[in-house]
């Protein structure tokens, strides 16, 4: 009886703390912000004289 | 090496926009000609009066060359000569200055204008001033106890 409660203990779900997605989109969240505000520093460059 | 799929896409992207980035510079410095406002033009900063571009401050029409006028500032602790100038709208003008004394800033506000100006060097910037303003000339390196009254004044009109 006793062994039984172990065994279920032990089989705990562990996938998600592998997982990258989250690095991933944040990752792009700061790259996309960097390559927007060049861009936009860009045109304010080609506006002015 | 095993690598996560993810760290390859994100590892593409960062390397795209590097040579993205580094190719903009490339070609800005070597196909379009774009070098540093002060690029080997050099005065001696003790006769800068005498100086045939520098005797004369101000706007001044040329022919023959790339652009229409040429304007002559020169800079000292704490102003520009001169203090005011009118520019015509449209016209290309290459600004051109120096420093008596030490370092000065040359920023006009809300422009691409923004040069060093160092004693002993020529800082010079071509550009068509093609809106109508009143375009305030800053000192933006600290040259001394008048720095923050140190300005000039570029009028575009029509």
């Amino acid at each position: 009886m006793a062994k039984a409660e172990l065994k279920s203990e032990t089989k705990t779900e562990i996938e998600d703390s592998s997982s990258l997605k989250g690095t991933l989109v944040s990752v792009f969240f700061v790259g996309f912000f960097i390559v927007v505000l060049w861009v936009g520093v860009y045109f304010l460059y080609l506006d002015r004289f | 090496m095993h690598m996560h799929k993810f760290e390859k896409i994100w590892l593409i992207f960062g390397v795209t926009a590097l040579l993205v980035f580094l190719s903009v510079l490339g070609v800005s410095a070597f196909y379009l000609g774009n070098q540093p406002p002060s690029c080997l033009a050099v005065v001696d900063p003790t006769k800068v009066d005498e100086h045939e571009t520098f005797k004369e401050p101000g706007l001044k029409k040329v022919e023959g060359k790339d652009w229409d006028y040429e304007l002559v500032f020169v800079a000292q602790a704490f102003a520009y000569t001169p203090g005011t100038v009118e520019v015509p709208l449209g016209a290309k003008v290459k600004v051109i200055a120096t420093s008596k004394d030490v370092i000065h800033g040359f920023g006009v506000a809300g422009t691409n204008i923004n040069m060093m100006v160092e004693p002993g060097y020529i800082s010079e910037i071509v550009t068509t001033f093609d809106k109508v303003g009143e375009y305030l000339v800053l000192c933006n390196e600290y040259c001394g106890s008048g720095h923050h009254l140190m300005t000039s004044m570029i009028k575009v009109v029509e």
